[in-house]
């Protein structure tokens, strides 16, 4: 119990953290004024239409990639197993590049191609998966899923290769990763299209630890392990999906995240997959408040701050866990 | 303020530098941007240009029918349509340059073009590397090519000409407050133009600050918090697509010149790199941030 105020009250820390501070130099009592709608105009909007959304949406997606790497980890039984392990980024980076490269029109074109690209990928490996019908192999689904990323990376190196270089750099900067895109709608709209793989996964908590013990074992306790295995793996990539077309492709909070939370906390996947939401949340909200602040007021991708916190606290916690 | 008193003396200064080393070189070697000495037996015939300001430079001195061959991405004068593309002009195809069978090949200034340059080097083709990303630059640029294709008269007279016009856009800027002007390169993340771009260049001798003076770099990634707090006057967009299509997201609204349309569009390869075409872009940022101001 102490764990989960400890964990909670850290959220809570985190998303106050996330809106105190940015590059604006504002005070606490100006954030705290704004966010009641006292102060001049630019202070408001800062705080409210852009520090408040985007610290809300890191902490959604964070949690939402942990929760994707922690299923992920069970389905493959892998624990290299990460949200864009199966073939996901590189559909969705495909689909973003092109639009960027392409100039494709419109104000959510990026978001949507990245989305598009990644259904694409799902789909695709999904298909090539399903060997002899019905049966969803896992290492066939790795497999596959390497395949159809490195694919999908290959046909993005083409473009880059013969574009522009601004255009490149851009589209590089796009698949680091980052919450610029950060709004009330952006938050919204992932937060709705989010709620439903997270209630699927989640309900699934009592099978997932069945499976970890492997599919035959899984299936004599009584689980229906192909069932199971494909709304799993539709669960996590749609969740996955979404994720990347808002932020972009965010390394290693759906890889570590639940490591950490098994080393903490044990492998059971009812309070496993919650605590991983909680803490992927903190760590991408805190990742995210030092890329805008750290070298202000150029900002840093996030991506590359979540591994540069994350690494150290991890190697700390397996220090700990092997003595 | 930094950059408005730097310009004129900075490209006076590297002027003087450029026509000096060569004087303390003698005829026929001169020093190129990246250290190297450049000596030519005689004036090129075939020259392979590798970069779109460097062709438009030549085209300019009088020097456009001897160019053979150019990037994919040389796009002005309209003449460059006629010449064969070489590709890419970072990196460069070096078999593909040696297709064209040149006696010079002009560079822009890389580390990533080093191999291309010692390979050309050793085949005994005399190469050239110069940069161009602001009028100093540019200037240098001129000189340097001017003196080694043998048209220098006409590069004296142009740099002669647009340093005259470059010192009266700076003589007749307005001495109000100046506007502040916010350049977006790109959305998402989002990049804005810093001091050291050409295009600042042109808001400042036209009459305007940018917003992101304070940085000296020719752009930077950066929060949409950011851009709010800086609060500019008008957006600057060069771009061929009008008001681009960002401006309509819920978190780019949040910044009240997006949110209120203060918008200029400018379009045109004379906003994306210095020339000789450098006075009329200035001009017409001028002309639009007269016709804003007294709105």
């Amino acid at each position: 119990m102490t764990r989960w105020i400890g964990l909670v009250a850290a959220a809570i820390a985190a998303l106050l953290i996330g809106v105190a501070v940015g590059p604006a130099d504002l005070t606490l009592g100006a954030v705290g004024d704004a966010l009641l709608g006292r102060g001049n105009d630019a202070t408001v909007a800062i705080v409210r239409d852009l520090r408040l959304p985007r610290a809300l949406l890191a902490f959604v997606v964070g949690g939402s990639l942990a929760v994707t790497g922690a299923a992920l980890q069970a389905l493959v039984r892998n624990p290299l197993a990460d949200p864009y392990l199966l073939g996901l980024s590189g559909g969705a980076g495909l689909g973003a590049v092109a639009a960027i490269v392409f100039k494709v029109g419109g104000m959510w074109a990026v978001p949507l191609a990245a989305l598009g690209g990644a259904l694409l990928a799902i789909a695709l490996v999904y298909r090539l998966a399903l060997v002899s019908g019905a049966v969803l192999d896992a290492r066939v689904l790795l497999l596959s899923g390497v395949v159809v990323g490195a694919f999908a990376a290959s046909l993005m190196g083409a473009i880059m290769a013969i574009s522009p270089a601004p255009e490149v750099r851009n589209a590089l900067l796009w698949l680091l990763g980052g919450f610029d895109a950060a709004s009330w709608s952006a938050l919204g709209v992932f937060s709705v299209y989010a709620a439903v793989p997270l209630v699927v996964i989640y309900r699934q908590n009592r099978p997932l630890d069945l499976l970890s013990l492997g599919e035959e074992p899984a299936a004599f306790l009584g689980a229906d392990v192909e069932r199971l295995k494909r709304v799993l793996y539709v669960a996590a990539s749609l969740l996955t999906a979404a994720a990347v077309s808002v932020s972009g492709i965010i390394g290693f909070v759906g890889l570590v995240v639940p490591h950490a939370i098994r080393l903490l906390w044990g492998h059971l996947h009812r309070s496993l997959l919650p605590a991983a939401f909680l803490l992927g949340g903190v760590l991408l909200v805190v990742a995210d408040a030092i890329a805008r602040t750290a070298f202000a007021p150029l900002s840093l991708p996030v991506g590359v701050v979540t591994a540069l916190i994350g690494v150290p606290v991890f190697v700390l916690l397996v220090r700990r866990w092997a003595k | 303020m930094l950059l408005r008193n730097l310009t004129i003396p900075a490209v006076m200064a590297t002027v003087l530098l450029a026509c000096e080393s060569r004087e303390q070189q003698g005829e026929g070697s001169l020093v190129d941007d990246t250290g190297h000495h450049v000596s030519l037996a005689r004036p090129p015939t075939r020259i392979v240009s590798l970069a779109p300001g460097h062709t438009e430079l030549l085209f300019a001195i009088g020097a456009g029918d001897r160019v053979v061959g150019r990037t994919r991405w040389c796009d002005y004068p309209p003449a460059v349509d006629a010449i064969p593309s070489v590709g890419d002009g970072l990196n460069p195809n070096v078999e593909s340059i040696l297709a064209r069978n040149p006696d010079l090949v002009v560079f822009y200034a890389s580390p990533s073009n080093e191999p291309a340059i010692a390979r050309l080097e050793q085949l005994g083709i005399a190469t050239v590397s110069m940069l161009t990303d602001d009028l100093a630059d540019f200037i240098r640029a001129a000189d340097l090519l001017g003196t080694l294709t043998s048209e220098k008269d006409r590069s004296d007279s142009l740099i002669g000409w647009l340093q005259h016009e470059v010192s009266t856009f700076e003589a007749t800027r307005s001495t109000e407050t100046l506007p502040t002007v916010l350049m977006v390169a790109w959305d998402n993340p989002p990049i804005v133009i810093g001091s050291t771009s050409f295009l600042s260049q042109i808001v400042e001798l036209a009459g305007a600050r940018n917003a992101f003076a304070d940085v000296d770099r020719p752009s930077l990634t950066v929060s949409i918090e950011t851009i709010v707090e800086r609060d500019a006057d008008l957006v600057l967009i060069a771009s061929d697509s009008g008001i681009p299509a960002w401006a309509e997201r819920p978190e780019w609204r949040v910044v009240p010149a997006v949110r209120d349309r203060r918008f200029v569009v400018v379009t045109g390869t004379e906003f994306s790199r210095p020339s000789f075409r450098a006075p009329d872009a200035i001009r017409r940022v001028r002309t639009v941030l007269q016709e804003w101001q007294q709105r």
